[in-house]
């Protein structure tokens, strides 16, 4: 108890170089559990980009599609694959997968073509609520697609507008057809912005006249599975329904994003570690000056008989109440600021379409809250501020009181 | 059989290495400090006054020779050991009084007891009294800054009794007071040896000092030269 009244006496005999040492850690801590909000943020909403709207956990094609992707390499009964699927309680959805060319007006370019059945769909991917503007595909708009965001800024379309698609059909034919834009997409990914087309699995079976077969089967799990366990089941059901194909997670699918999600948590750690590293820096030089100012005070109790672990426990609870301090005030002040980047978030569509390793991050970047963007920024600067104490806290415990007392 | 001394210091010498010259601060020391003297150690600057109330202090360790405080040889203690023996047999009373300016002249001077482990109830019934007993009655919290020098110096003898020392030492106590003030403080530490038998034993530079001890030893370059009974 001493101790503590000590300590907290101690702080305001230099009130303004305590308040600047509180202020700093606050400041930090308060950037770094906004920071951590921002990043968790952006990670879930990449996650969910790319899982809810883009890939699915699962994925299935036929064997070599991936290698070399072609019209002609399909699943050739997926509507027994989803069925067995459907038996498993795994919710899945067949598209097809065709390249074309499209064109309006003047401009053409490549695209990717790909059908889907809405209703079905939509238990899988929410690509339909991504819309930028105009509607999802409706079957009773046979004709209606939907285009990813800058392709239909390359051909210069509009809600509304015609779209001419050419490319050679499975019978070998030429195929073409016209199509009317029923809606813009969001910015998604690399992929889908640019070149990616969505329409009726009908009209792409007609247009390619394709009679049966599915190029890809996109598989989500269940909240909380465990992703391999659900590619077991996947394998299991395919084995029977589906023989020769190959199941493949999101995380085989693209190894470099699932690394970059693994580490990004590590990341944000290291930011806060650097930063908090210049904050150490700070708190070893104020507590290294009240140590040398206070040299004699800490002979006098060594002389009469103050144990070194008390002058050890005394530099320790004087730091311990500054980072109290900082941590009190800093997560006061992070209520608010993480209240705007949860709720209200920043807009960043003024970017025209932020994107990490293909995968688009939303227009308006919100923040996330768990346990951990407390957590971490708070046990980060506890570990910082501790060892940044403890040179100046030995240093007091190890005084020779002699030289201390006698002390100019 | 005579009593065993307080302190016993055998041809204690203390050298100390200053860049390549060898400083002889203590020169084969050799004297006896009894249960309820009132002593002060004098000579000249650099005599070795200050270095002697050190190493009985056990805050420093001689050269060679033996210091025994009640029969205890310091040299074969530990640190833990010495800072213990500090806590428990020894006072210091400094020139500049070193309180802690943070703590009220009750906080300072219960330190020792609190250091020590006493419980908070008997820590007030001792400081309070000694408070008393050192004239600061009613000034229990004020903050050294709020104090006089001599009060402070009260203060610092409170501390230094407080645990029931076998020896106060005291090094120039009255160097940083006004001739009164020294008078009042000499009072003080004389009525506390006189009445409860408290061993004081000074460094000293002030004639009033050495006015009113009972005995006086003299240090010329780290030797007795005279040690005086009165």
């Amino acid at each position: 108890m001493k101790i503590l009244r000590m300590a907290w006496r101690n702080l305001w005999r230099n009130g303004r170089r305590t308040l600047v040492t509180v202020a700093a850690m606050t400041l930090a801590l308060w950037s770094m559990v906004l920071y951590t909000s921002l990043m968790e943020g952006m990670l879930s909403s990449m996650e969910t980009t790319l899982l809810d709207v883009e890939l699915g956990e699962i994925q299935v094609h036929a064997d070599g599609y991936r290698e070399r992707p072609s019209i002609w390499e399909r699943i050739e009964d997926p509507d027994a694959l989803l069925q067995a699927l459907d038996e498993t309680g795994l919710r899945s959805t067949a598209r097809l997968l065709g390249g074309a060319l499209v064109a309006s007006g003047d401009v053409s370019t490549g695209a990717l073509l790909k059908g889907l059945r809405p209703e079905r769909d939509a238990l899988v991917s929410e690509v339909h609520l991504r819309l930028d503007r105009g509607e999802w595909l409706d079957p009773a708009d046979a004709k209606g697609v939907v285009l990813g965001y800058r392709l239909a800024r390359t051909l210069a379309v509009e809600v509304g507008d015609e779209l001419v698609a050419l490319s050679q059909a499975t019978d070998g034919s030429m195929a073409n057809d016209l199509f009317r834009v029923r809606g813009v997409l969001q910015s998604l990914s690399e992929e889908t912005d640019r070149a990616t087309v969505f329409l009726l699995e009908d009209e792409f079976r007609n247009f390619f006249a394709l009679e049966d077969g599915a190029h890809r089967v996109i598989v989500r799990s269940s909240e909380g599975q465990d992703l391999a366990a659900a590619a077991g089941l996947v394998e299991q059901a395919a084995a029977t329904s589906a023989p020769g194909v190959e199941v493949r997670s999101w995380r085989d699918l693209l190894p470099g994003l699932a690394n970059v999600f693994d580490s990004a948590q590590a990341a944000v750690q290291v930011v806060a570690f650097v930063v908090y590293v210049v904050i150490a820096i700070l708190i070893l030089n104020a507590m290294l000056t009240a140590v040398f100012e206070r040299i004699r005070e800490f002979g006098v109790l060594k002389a009469i008989g103050v144990s070194p672990r008390r002058v050890l426990a005394l530099i320790l609870v004087e730091g311990a109440l500054q980072s109290a301090l900082a941590i009190g005030i800093g997560l006061v002040a992070s209520l608010p600021a993480l209240w705007f980047v949860t709720t209200r978030g920043i807009d960043v569509g003024g970017l025209g379409g932020t994107a990490i390793m293909g995968v688009a991050m939303d227009q308006i970047w919100t923040g996330a809250v768990s346990p951990l963007t407390i957590a971490g920024p708070v046990f980060i600067l506890l570990f910082v501020a501790g060892v940044a104490l403890l040179f100046p806290a030995i240093k007091a415990a190890r005084i020779n009181p002699i030289e201390a007392i006698h002390h100019q | 059989m005579d009593a065993q001394p307080i302190i016993a210091l055998r041809d204690v010498t203390k050298v100390y290495r200053q860049g390549s010259v060898d400083v002889h601060a203590l020169r084969g020391l050799t004297m006896d400090v009894e249960a309820g003297e009132f002593t002060a150690i004098c000579g000249p600057s650099g005599s070795g006054k200050t270095t002697m109330l050190n190493l009985i202090g056990a805050l420093d360790a001689m050269t060679s020779g033996s210091i025994a405080l009640e029969g205890r040889e310091l040299a074969s203690l530990n640190k833990k050991q010495l800072s213990e023996l500090r806590r428990d047999r020894i006072g210091f009373v400094f020139q500049a009084y070193n309180l802690m300016p943070v703590l009220t002249a009750y906080e300072n001077a219960e330190m020792v007891l609190w250091v020590q482990g006493v419980d908070a109830a008997t820590r007030r019934e001792r400081v309070m009294g000694l408070l008393e007993q050192v004239g600061l009655k009613g000034m229990e919290n004020r903050r050294p800054s709020e104090l006089s020098g001599g009060q402070q110096q009260r203060v610092a003898i409170a501390r230094a009794i407080a645990s029931n020392p076998a020896v106060v030492l005291a090094d120039e106590p009255t160097a940083n007071v006004d001739s009164e003030t020294a008078e009042t403080l000499l009072d003080l530490m004389e009525e506390l040896n006189r009445e409860q038998g408290v061993t004081f034993v000074f460094s000293t530079h002030d004639p009033q000092v050495m006015e009113r001890a009972r005995r006086v030893v003299r240090l010329v370059d780290g030797r007795v030269a005279s040690d005086e009974r009165r």
